[in-house]
């Protein structure tokens, strides 16, 4: 009887790997398997949630140029949510039983995600970290260094910021929609606007976390709009917050009066890119950001020297980007 | 004793009125008191505009309340309202920006689509719970990750947008300066109210939360009343999808995570008991707008987000323990003149 149920719970879990196994692979090429082929290295590139477009795309675009390469087998994994830190710390620690050459990570947290990176480091792993930067502070306590490729969130958000503030020029009232409290892109993006504000002779009336989402974004900023009849501009951590704070303009009747800039460039922010409501968003190209990781990830497997930050490109898109 | 009261539950004597009325008003006081303090402290607070826009923000919690209000009293909960919202939304979503559909049709189809989507979910919850003897608690859990899970394949994680021009003019628009979704939400808690005081269906949702054995015992079919608890609600989360789509103009596989809590937070600060039988849907009612005042009132004074979760934490606790002395109070008012 025992045996029986042993059996069942088997099957199941067989079934349900298989399962999990058919649904990564959907739109992939084969290069999502685990095992290492032929001698070619196991490339772990562990990201954050594939709810989000973002790590979607990051995704596709490492497949496809592990393909290409041909040379690794590419083994991508993502977590449940933004802030699932365990989850993360789950696929790190099965890279490290694979015995996977190399682990390119997109951490949920710049100083959670030191020690089991440390343990890899340790089962001989070659690490790349890429999307938000670990905390050097926590690095060097470790005694880790690892090579960051990615985008720099605060110039970026600079750069977003700027467009605003020559759009609205010096004096503008603007407030800010941030990402998650605690994140550190959420943060270095709050920063960037920052800057840019300061420069520009913005005034930043106010600045609250609306957690990414579209619709905490819709009732901040109807709000606010309300605590402040003279708003000029809503600077959006995160384009699905954009989306937010553009119908909440609506619903005040203020369009034209009020111009949002954003970050991301997902496909549904292009309408407002081009009827002039976003003056500009953000593309971090996520695809090509996962690919010079694994560029950086190989080379290091070959034995090179890799410097420190690969910065990826970071580019503001207007309406002239969109034709 | 308690169930052939709740059966005949109607208020003829004066005592009782008297004890219904304690039951809302505890919380009606304390919403009172909320709009006092910030009509003074929010220069902007007590404004039309203003309860225009807190009309606009209860909109979606107080249409997923109506439908948790009928669940809870039966006591059960149903974790899985957000999740199901996304998925009833992507899948209702691209209908409405299919071509060769003219508006109206388009949007006919997709209010068909959402709710059919949203009840069928709640009929899988209802049915395994009941079926199973599996506690809605941990059935509706599942369902909240199938249901995310689904909207994310469904839509491979990408945003649904561009809605016909008609579908976005009826989210913002208003009748006698108040959201028509507001009305919407309004009519749905009045039909709820209307559904669970003067019918037999709502008599036993009552009855079934007190004494579920007395109930079988005389002779009445709880499952039936029991699924088509969750089937009801299942109907308000796919009103609500429509809802948040035609006020965003999106329809996104991560829109609603956390909304179940604050369905559940709005009935139970309304009064209701979380083991069954006592709750109303004027009290959800009322409980949604206290978690709305509270939000919008914080936002106009400037309030940090920090001390914002804080004090959105504190007051859904001492609504609760007031409650709780409130129904003391109440008990010791005569039940029968």
């Amino acid at each position: 009887m025992n045996a029986k149920l042993a059996l069942t719970a088997c099957t199941a879990l067989v079934l349900v790997t298989t399962l999990t196994a058919c649904g990564q692979e959907g739109d992939s090429s084969k290069s999502t398997s685990t095992t290492a082929k032929g001698g070619k290295p196991t490339v772990c590139l562990v990201m954050k949630s594939l709810g989000n477009e973002y790590f979607q795309a990051m995704q596709k675009g490492a497949v496809e140029h592990a393909g290409q390469r041909g040379d690794l087998t590419l083994n991508a994994t993502g977590i449940q949510n933004e802030t699932d830190i365990d989850g993360q710390i789950a696929a790190i620690n099965k890279c490290i039983t694979d015995k996977a050459a190399a682990l390119v990570l997109a951490p949920a947290d710049s100083r959670a995600l030191v020690a089991p990176l440390q343990r890899a480091s340790k089962a001989g792993m070659k690490l790349v970290n890429i999307d938000v930067k670990l905390d050097d502070a926590a690095l060097k306590s470790a005694g880790l260094d690892v090579p960051f490729v990615g985008p720099d969130n605060t110039a970026g958000a600079q750069k977003s910021g700027e467009v605003l503030a020559k759009a609205l020029g010096a004096g503008g009232k603007v407030i800010i929609l941030e990402g998650v409290s605690g994140a550190a892109n959420a943060q270095q993006r709050k920063a960037g606007f920052e800057a840019a504000a300061t420069a520009g002779g913005l005034q930043v009336l106010d600045s609250k976390s609306a957690n990414w989402e579209t619709d905490q974004a819709y009732t901040i900023t109807t709000n606010l709009i309300t605590a402040h009849p003279d708003l000029q501009g809503v600077m959006a951590s995160n384009d699905s917050m954009a989306l937010g704070a553009i119908k909440a303009i609506a619903a005040a009747k203020k369009q034209g009066q009020i111009k949002v800039t954003s970050f991301d460039n997902i496909d549904a922010i292009h309408p407002y890119v081009q009827d002039g409501t976003v003056v500009a968003t953000v593309d971090q190209y996520a695809a090509k950001q996962a690919g010079d990781g694994i560029d950086v990830a190989m080379n290091e497997i070959a034995g090179q020297q890799v410097s420190t930050w690969v910065k990826t490109d970071v580019k503001v898109i207007t309406k002239a980007d969109l034709g | 004793m308690t169930t052939s009261a709740a059966l005949t539950r109607k208020p003829r004597s004066a005592a009782l009125l008297a004890r219904q009325v304690m039951g809302e008003a505890g919380i009606g006081i304390a919403l009172l008191a909320l709009v006092v303090v910030f009509a003074v402290a929010a220069p902007k607070f007590a404004t039309s505009d203003n309860l225009t826009n807190i009309a606009t923000e209860i909109t979606l919690n107080t249409m997923l309340a109506v439908g948790m209000t009928f669940v809870i009293l039966v006591g059960g909960i149903d974790l899985s309202v957000g999740s199901v919202m996304a998925l009833s939304a992507v899948v209702a979503g691209p209908l409405l920006t299919a071509h060769g559909l003219s508006t109206p049709v388009a949007i006919l189809l997709a209010v068909l689509v959402s709710a059919l989507v949203g009840m069928g979910c709640g009929l899988v919850n209802g049915f395994v719970s009941e079926r199973w003897r599996v506690p809605s608690f941990i059935i509706t859990l599942g369902m909240l990750n199938v249901a995310r899970g689904a909207a994310l394949q469904y839509t491979n994680a990408k945003t649904v947008y561009d809605f016909p021009a008609g579908f976005s003019l009826f989210g913002t628009s208003t009748v006698l300066g108040i959201p028509t979704l507001f009305w919407i939400a309004l009519a749905m808690v009045a039909v709820g109210h209307l559904v669970l005081t003067r019918t037999v269906f709502g008599r036993l949702v009552f009855a079934i939360g007190s004494n579920e054995e007395a109930v079988r015992l005389s002779g009445h079919r709880t499952s039936i009343v029991k699924v088509a608890v969750f089937v009801i609600s299942g109907l308000t989360v796919g009103i609500a999808a429509v809802t948040y789509m035609a006020r965003l103009n999106i329809a996104s596989p991560i829109l609603g995570s956390g909304y179940e809590l604050s369905a559940i937070a709005a009935v139970v600060i309304g009064g209701a008991s979380l083991s069954g039988g006592k709750g109303s849907m004027i009290g959800t009612l009322l409980g949604a707008c206290l978690l709305g005042v509270l939000t919008n009132g914080l936002l106009l004074m400037g309030v940090s987000d920090f001390q914002r979760q804080m004090i959105t934490g504190l007051v859904i606790m001492v609504a609760v323990v007031v409650d709780y002395y409130r129904g003391r109070l109440a008990a010791r008012l005569p039940v029968e003149a």
